[in-house]
Order: C-alpha cells, then sequence, then structure tokens
C-alpha cells in the first residue's frame, strides 16, 4: 500500500488517544488513608469544643464559619500518627489564607505526653484535649488516626482512615469544595 | 548430501533423546504437586501482588490451609478456585478468568503477533 | 525559608535556562545562523545541579525547614540513607530525573557542538530542553520539593523503612533513571529526522551509541532493583509483575528491538522508518511508565503515590505520541527504504522476527497491566493480572527468543543457506543433546529445565563461535585487543549474560523449595540438604534501629535473619532475610515467628511452642546467583557495546 505508514500511524494515534484519555480518567488509589463509609458522612458535624493543649483560650470549633475545616484525631503513642504529623503541619500552614482549618482532638492520651509530641513534631494548627473521650465518641472514632473532612456548610465531607499526607489531603479537600 | 546426513541424524538423535525425556518425566498429578501449583494461582488476600505460595501473611497461610483441605477432601481444582473466588471475590485469582472480558487477555497476544507478522510480510514481499 | 528560596531559585534557572535554550535554538534555525543552545544548556544543568546541591544540603544536615526533609529523613539517619532520601519520595525523585535530563542534554550537544549548525541537531536539542521544561515545571507547581515547613520541628519522620536497610537504594533510581532519561536522545533526534526529512545520513547510526548506553544502564537498573527486592523483601522472589517493575520493563523490551534492527538499519539501509517508530514509542513508555508509578491510578508496593501529577503526565504522553505519530503519517512514507528484506530465514527476516517478539511482548504486557483497570470500568469488579498470566506468555516468548539467539549470529545476510547454517551450528547442536543426556542420567528432569538447558547451549554456542570469529580477524590484524571494539564482541557477550541470566531464572523457579523449620535454641537440622542450626538470640539497638536477630548457621556459614523496627514513622517492623549464596544454590532464610512470651521487637508469636524456639522459612534456590552474574555480564557487554567500532572503519 502506497500509503501505509500514514494509515497505520494515524491508527496507532487513535488507540492512544482512546488510551489516554481513559487512564486519564481513572482515579487514583488511596494507598495512605483509607476513605472510609461512616454514618456521619452527610450529617451535621458534631460539636468540638474543650481546652486548648498547651494552653491558652478554649477552643470551640464553629464549623459553618464558612471555612472547611480538617479535624485530625491523633494520640502521642500512635505511630502513623508520627508519620503525618509533618504533612498534617505543612498543609495547615499552606492552606491558611485559604479557607480551611486544621484542629487536632487528643484521642485517649495523657495532656504531658499529647504536649511532648506537639513539641517534638512542631504542630502548626491547635489542638483540643477530649476529656472523657466525648468527642471520640461523637465522631465514632476507635482508632487514631482518622481525619475528617467538614465542608463551608458544617456538614461531614470525607472520613480517613490512617496517616494522610500532603497530597491527599489537598486533593480530598479540592473534591470537596466543588 | 553429507549435510543432509549428518542434520537427520541429528534430528533422528534429537527425537530419541525427546522421547527419552518424556518417559522420565517426574510424575505431577501427586496431592503435594496440585496443591503447589494451586497456591500458586491464588493471591494472599492481605498482599498486593503475592501468591499465597510464597506470602507468609497470616491470611495466606490460613488460605493454604484452606486448599490443602480441600485437595485432601478430593475436590477438582476448578471446584476449589471457584470456591475460593465465592468467599474472596474475583481479585483472589492471580489469573484473570478466561470467561466474560478476561477472553481479551488471552486472545490479544495471538491477534497482536498475528497482525505484526501480517505487516511483517507485507513488509517483505515489498522488492 | 533561605533554602525554600534557594532551592526555589535553582529550579527557575533550570527552567529558564531550558526556556531560553528553546528559543535561541528555534531563532538560530530560522536565521540559519549558528546557535549557542549548548551554553543555554549548561545554565539548565547548574541550575538543577544547584537545586540538587540545596536539597542535599538539607537532607545531611537534617535541616527539617523543608517539609520534603521532615517527610523522609530523620536526626538519626545514616548519611548513606540521608543522601538517597533525595529520591526517596516524588518530588525529590522527578529532581534526580531533571538532573539526569539536563546532564544528557547537556553532554549530548557538547558531543556534538562540531554538528551544531546542522538542523537536525538543532531540533533534537529543541525537543531535549522541552522535554527537560516539562518536568521542572512539574517541580515548580504541584510537585514542590523545595516547601517550607514553619513548624519548629525537632524530628523528621524518617525514610521508609526498606528504603534505608539495603545500600541498592544508592544504585537502583540513578542507573533506571538513566536509562529512563538516556532514551530520550534517540527520541529527540528521531523527531529531528522526521521534521527535517533527513533520515539517510550518520544520524541513525549514531543513535545506536546513545541507544546501547541508556539500554545498558536501564538493564542493569532493572537486574539491582531485581536484586534489591530478592534481599529486603522476604518472599526470596525477584520479579513480582508488579505495575511499576513492569513499567520499567515496557520500554527495555522495545529499547531491545531498536536494538537490533538498527543494526539492519546500518548494514543494509532498511527498517528507517520502523527504527524511528520504535525511539518514539520507547520515549512514549518511560513517560507512560512514570505515570503509572506516580499517579496511583494502579495499585503497587513501589508506587510514589500523588492524585495531582496523573493527569499532567498522561497529558505529555499523549501530547509526545500525537506529535511522534503525526509526524511518521505526515512524513513517513517519503522516508521508507526501496529495498526490502530478501528471505525470511536470512539475519534481516530473522531480525524481523525478534522485532516481534519484543514488541508484540511489550503489548502484552501493556495489555496485562492496565486490564485491570479496564475490567473495573467494564464489569465493575476487581480482577488480577498476576505472574500465571505474565509467565504463560513469557515462557514460549522465551523459547522462541533462545532459538533466534542461537540461529542468528549465524546466518548470513540477504540469503537463508541450511548448508552453511547448519556446518555452523553443528558442534553446538551435538554439545546441546550431550548435555540433555547428562541431565536425564544425572536426575534433572523436569521439562522446562531440560529445554532451557538445551536452547542455553546452542545459542551460547552461537555467540562464542561468532566471538572466535572476531577473536580470528584481531589476530589476523596484529593485534588481539582490537577484538574488544569489534563490531559483534559486545553484543555476543550480552547475549552470554542473557543466557546465564535465563538459566538462573529457569533453574530457580523450577526447582525453589519452602519449608518452614521449628528450632529450639542449640538446635540443629537437614532442610533440602542444607544443615541449618540456630544458636540463639541476639538483640541490636542503635540510633537508627531496634533488631531482634537470630544466630543461624547454614552449612558452617553464619546468617543473621532478624525482625528490625525502625525509629521514626512510628516504628515501621520490617523483617530482614538473610542469604548464604553460592554460584550453585541460594539458601534464603527468614525469621518467621518465635515462641512462647516471645518478649522480642515485633516477631509474631506462635503459641503452641516452647518459649526460645524459632520458627524459620528456609527457601532453597539452585543457581539463584546466576542471575546477578547474568546481569553483570550483560552490563560489560554493553559497555564494549558503547565502544565498539562502526561497520565503516572496520573495513578500512
Amino acid at each position: 500500500m502506497k500509503r501505509s505508514v500514514m494509515v497505520t500511524s494515524l491508527a496507532v494515534m487513535a488507540v492512544v488517544v482512546a488510551f489516554s484519555l481513559f487512564l486519564a480518567t481513572r482515579n487514583p488509589v488511596n494507598t495512605t488513608a483509607t476513605q472510609a463509609d461512616s454514618p456521619l458522612l452527610g450529617e451535621r458535624a458534631p460539636l468540638i469544643a474543650g481546652p486548648r493543649l498547651g494552653g491558652g483560650a478554649a477552643i470551640d470549633v464553629k464549623a459553618d464559619l464558612g471555612h472547611v475545616v480538617v479535624v485530625n484525631f491523633w494520640a502521642s503513642w500512635c505511630g502513623p500518627c508520627q508519620v503525618e504529623a509533618p504533612s498534617l503541619s505543612t498543609f495547615a500552614w499552606q492552606e491558611r489564607h485559604d479557607g480551611v482549618d486544621v484542629v487536632g482532638v487528643v484521642f485517649n492520651d495523657r495532656v504531658g505526653a499529647a504536649k511532648d509530641f506537639a513539641a517534638h513534631y512542631g504542630s502548626l494548627y491547635p489542638s483540643v484535649i477530649d476529656s472523657g473521650g466525648v468527642i471520640a465518641n461523637r465522631y465514632g472514632v476507635i482508632s487514631p488516626p482518622t481525619t475528617f473532612v467538614i465542608n463551608a456548610r458544617g456538614i461531614v465531607a470525607a472520613t480517613l482512615l490512617g496517616a494522610v499526607t500532603t497530597r491527599q489531603l489537598e486533593a480530598v479537600v479540592a473534591r470537596v469544595n466543588s | 548430501m553429507k549435510v543432509l546426513r549428518s542434520f537427520s541424524l541429528w534430528c533422528v538423535v534429537l527425537v530419541a533423546v525427546a522421547a527419552l525425556a518424556v518417559v522420565l518425566r517426574p510424575s505431577d498429578s501427586s496431592a503435594q504437586s496440585r496443591i503447589a501449583h494451586l497456591e500458586t494461582l491464588v493471591r494472599c488476600p492481605s498482599c498486593d501482588d503475592l501468591s499465597v505460595a510464597v506470602s507468609n501473611a497470616t491470611s495466606a497461610i490460613a488460605v493454604r490451609h484452606e486448599i490443602t483441605a480441600k485437595v485432601h477432601a478430593g475436590e477438582s481444582d476448578d471446584k476449589i478456585l471457584t470456591s475460593l473466588e465465592d468467599v474472596y471475590g474475583t481479585s483472589i485469582l492471580l489469573s484473570p478468568p478466561t470467561s466474560g472480558l478476561g477472553v481479551l487477555l488471552w486472545i490479544a497476544p495471538l491477534l497482536g503477533v498475528l497482525l505484526l507478522i501480517a505487516s511483517a510480510l507485507r513488509l517483505a514481499r515489498r522488492r | 525559608m533561605i533554602l525554600t528560596w534557594l532551592g526555589r531559585a535553582a529550579l527557575y534557572v533550570c527552567f529558564a535556562g531550558a526556556v531560553g535554550g528553546v528559543i535561541e535554538q528555534a531563532t538560530a534555525l530560522r536565521a540559519h545562523r549558528v546557535s549557542r543552545v549548548r551554553w543555554w544548556a549548561l545554565g539548565a544543568l547548574l541550575g538543577i545541579a544547584a537545586a540538587v546541591g540545596v536539597m542535599e544540603f538539607a537532607l545531611v544536615t537534617h535541616n527539617f525547614a523543608l517539609a520534603y526533609v521532615a517527610e523522609n529523613n530523620a536526626t538519626f539517619t545514616p548519611l548513606l540513607y540521608s543522601i538517597t532520601g533525595l529520591w526517596s519520595a516524588l518530588e525529590g525523585s522527578l529532581m534526580l530525573w531533571v538532573l539526569l535530563q539536563s546532564a544528557i542534554t547537556f553532554g549530548v550537544l557538547l558531543y556534538y557542538r562540531r554538528d551544531r549548525d546542522s538542523p537536525v541537531v538543532g531540533w533534537a536539542a529543541i525537543v531535549l530542553l522541552c522535554v527537560g521544561a516539562f518536568f521542572t515545571l512539574l517541580m515548580m507547581g504541584p510537585a514542590d520539593p523545595f516547601i517550607h515547613n514553619a513548624a519548629h520541628v525537632l524530628q523528621g519522620a524518617g525514610p521508609n523503612a526498606l528504603l534505608q536497610d539495603n545500600p541498592l537504594v544508592a544504585v537502583h533510581p540513578p542507573l533506571l533513571y538513566l536509562g529512563f532519561v538516556g532514551f530520550s536522545v534517540p527520541f529527540a533526534f528521531a523527531i529531528a529526522m522526521l521534521v527535517t526529512g533527513r533520515v539517510q545520513e550518520r544520524w541513525p547510526l549514531e543513535q545506536r551509541r546513545w541507544t546501547v548506553l541508556a539500554w545498558g544502564s536501564l538493564s542493569l537498573g532493572i537486574v539491582l532493583g531485581a536484586w534489591w527486592s530478592y534481599q529486603v523483601l522476604g518472599w526470596g522472589g525477584f520479579w513480582g509483575w508488579d505495575p511499576v517493575e513492569n513499567a520499567a520493563l515496557l520500554p527495555w523490551l522495545t529499547a531491545t528491538a531498536y536494538i537490533h534492527s538498527v543494526i539492519v538499519q546500518d548494514r543494509r539501509g532498511l527498517f528507517r522508518v520502523w527504527n524511528l517508530s520504535l525511539a518514539i514509542a520507547t520515549f512514549s513508555l518511560t513517560i507512560l511508565g512514570t505515570f503509572f508509578t506516580r499517579s496511583g491510578v494502579l495499585v503497587s508496593v513501589h508506587a510514589f503515590s500523588s492524585s495531582t501529577l496523573g493527569p499532567l503526565l498522561i497529558g505529555f504522553f499523549f501530547f509526545v505520541v500525537v506529535v511522534g505519530a503525526s509526524l511518521l503519517a505526515w512524513r513517513g512514507d517519503r522516508l521508507r527504504a526501496p529495498v526490502g528484506v530478501d528471505h525470511p530465514l536470512s539475519r534481516e527476516g530473522l531480525f524481523v522476527a525478534n522485532n516481534i517478539l519484543f514488541v508484540g511482548f511489550a503489548i502484552v504486557v501493556l495489555l496485562g497491566t492496565v486490564f485491570p483497570l479496564l475490567y473495573q470500568a467494564i464489569n465493575g469488579t476487581q480482577v488480577t493480572v498476576g505472574t500465571p498470566y505474565f509467565a504463560s506468555v513469557a515462557a514460549p516468548l522465551s523459547v522462541l527468543l533462545l532459538v533466534l539467539m542461537a540461529i542468528a549470529p549465524l546466518v548470513s545476510w540477504r540469503s537463508a543457506d541450511a548448508k552453511v547454517l547448519w556446518s555452523r551450528t553443528r558442534m553446538s547442536a551435538w554439545t546441546a543433546i550431550l548435555a540433555v543426556v547428562v541431565l536425564l542420567v544425572a536426575g534433572v528432569r523436569r521439562p522446562a529445565e531440560v529445554i532451557a538447558v538445551f536452547l542455553a547451549v546452542l545459542a551460547a554456542g552461537a555467540a562464542l563461535r561468532t566471538l572466535r570469529g572476531s577473536l580470528v580477524a584481531a589476530l589476523r590484524r596484529g593485534s588481539w585487543r582490537s577484538v574488544l571494539r569489534a563490531p559483534s564482541t559486545g553484543g555476543m557477550i550480552v547475549h552470554l549474560g542473557v543466557v546465564v541470566l535465563a538459566l538462573g531464572i529457569v533453574t530457580s523457579t523450577t526447582y525453589v523449595t519452602r519449608s518452614e523449620v521449628t528450632l529450639a535454641t542449640g538446635q540443629r537440622t537437614v532442610v533440602d540438604g542444607q544443615l541449618v542450626s540456630f544458636d540463639g538470640f541476639h538483640n541490636i539497638t542503635d540510633a537508627l534501629k531496634t533488631a531482634t536477630q537470630l544466630k543461624v548457621s547454614v552449612d558452617g556459614h553464619q546468617l543473621r535473619p532478624a525482625i528490625t523496627t525502625f525509629n521514626g514513622r512510628g516504628g515501621t517492623t520490617v523483617g530482614t532475610p538473610a542469604i548464604d549464596s553460592n554460584l550453585a544454590r541460594d539458601v534464603y532464610v527468614t525469621f518467621d515467628a518465635v515462641g512462647g512470651n516471645g518478649g522480642t521487637s515485633g516477631a509474631q508469636v506462635q503459641s503452641g511452642l516452647p518459649a526460645g524456639s524459632v520458627v524459620l522459612g528456609v527457601t532453597v534456590e539452585p543457581l539463584l546467583a546466576w542471575l546477578w552474574l547474568g546481569g553483570l555480564v550483560i552490563g560489560l557487554g554493553s559497555a564494549l557495546s558503547f565502544f565498539r567500532r562502526r561497520y565503516a572503519e572496520d573495513a578500512a
């Protein structure tokens, strides 16, 4: 055939175009934290209020302030919490002017140990001391780290089990905002 | 002529040796080898792509016990694999199913090679 | 903050160098003047080198002001693993990629500086700089390595446990990336040749050298990666047909096809357009591979994950293929060689068969890798495509490839003479039968092994015969040393390496035995012909890790399989296998469980065993070391091939 190269090239190009479009529309598999189907999804976020870790003004997250709130339950004895601590701080710092607040909740821990952990890993976001585990109960948290993303209207939009990364939080918050 | 004779002699010897190799081939139908073979076809449920034959995860050990029990109970290979699929889902098998969409994976290589051979022949015929 | 600004500034310099170079070269081409592009390329190289310097400085001094360092380094991380931290995570690995790309771009432009007025070199420069600019752009946007960590962090998370317990982390990624990046050179020149229409000059043949460099690095990188997995992952295997592993294999397959068909172009001027397509395909597969590795779309133990890079990388892949295919569609038919292959069983014909097998296998591996995605999109359920599928395709293919290796070096160009072929093969053919008989008599009777040895002898015979011919010719010329640079020497040595590697793979997988033994302290037993004894526990605690080691001796050699907990990252626990290796067999020992009240760091406690006894996993794999030996020989052969003489020099 006189123009077999042209025909073959165009055919291959068509296949590759279809292939690329297919791959571009695949969603990434979350290999760090898993998105869970918590019963809170779509519901109004329960109250988060309590004394601030490290002293200072008490925290009361009024989740319908028009901000997206990322709530992270952590503990000093929890290994994956160590892994995600730098990422959470980086994310909090990055988003501090973009209408995203990060709040930590200390889960089943001694205050002294929690303070040391926060100092060691340099938390750039405030954390609430959860006496009696009341907040954890409201959110149904059984083991840290568990992260909830509450949208600007105060509805729980995502639940992540396991250590999060900055990229993952960015992606989830972007999805929540859209 | 000498070349043809020499080559034919070699071919004859080759066929004889090959027949010998086939006859001496170790038998494959013992329960042990069936179990070993099945273990390479089943994925360890808590790993990404390791078979239960090589993984030491607790879930892999559990599946190995199941396979051994079923082989000793006299179930056929297909039945064992299907029952594992029912419990853990289709992704527990390391080889895609040969029916339905899975056929594509087995036909595609053949089609691809045929296509390439056809274009190569066309290329060769152009003198 | 300083580090962040320095690092980012360096990246901007690199990007500016690349873009400036493209503009400089484009205007030079238009105005038909000599271009100064290589100085822009040098600027880009200096920029990325500075950025790498900043990051390495931060890693080595454990400066947690950079978020990347806080996430991948800790104060107790040893120097080697601080340095390799540069490529332990996504953003840093992109820096290594751009560093190698800029270095190769500058190197190529420097090498061809006497040809810098040629439009082919000009267009190639533009393409190379665009590729570098794209990857730099990724780091200036979504994959910023220099994000500032405003917190006063006293301790970082440390690297992933599996990336800090084996020194091979220092060589595998750089060699792999050198291979990937190296394929951008034949690609750039292919685009340049298509754009300018100059396929008949020496440029296609120049590409062989760069392709051999990239291919050799990639081969070594893949083999070292397999060796690394073998040493640390704990299952005694070296290849899992994991998506990221396949991603590295795909360009290797098309590059192997390219290396062979370029020989035909060198000798007889055939396959011009096909070779251009292969060069474009190889580079495209490199980009596709990096998409699989970095997009998180496919599940893999080796993947970096990111959800923003995926669309950008697949977009670049799309762009590369569309540009390449369009150029081929536009120019291809006019550039074809007027002659064809004379006989299907001539050497050219066998090279065609070689290409069919390699490209066909690449297509099958690609299909198998993305099949789970396709299946899920259409049927909604998950399916796994693993070793059984790939192995059942790879096995007959390897048989055919060994057959080709046994015949092609002995066949003439342009014609197929059965008599001549038989006279050249006769000795290997009889030796092969003899080898089979010896095996059968000695009790080695599994069909896979018998067939593999038979074909291996034939293939090795062909390679040795060709080497002997080159040596004889060299001696006749008066210097035996000139055989090292003879045209086929490197290639035949690579073939020998492949034969050794193939024998290692077949033997170790056919005759592998796995057992679990329970031993009390001081007890010994024989497992699969190996004398194994357990002599007690040994605990190690240092700044980096806490490990419970077992004092095990196999055939008189001391081994220390362990369970190791690395500090940082919350204390990840990994099994550390111990290997006793010689040319005959590898004995792979893992610490699987401990009895009673273990009290050790993380080992699975098995009740029902007396305290102080352990369960060892013992895997015996014959000839496994031949894989690494074969890889080494392949590397050597590639190096020789890089330096070989051109055919023109040979005729003189």
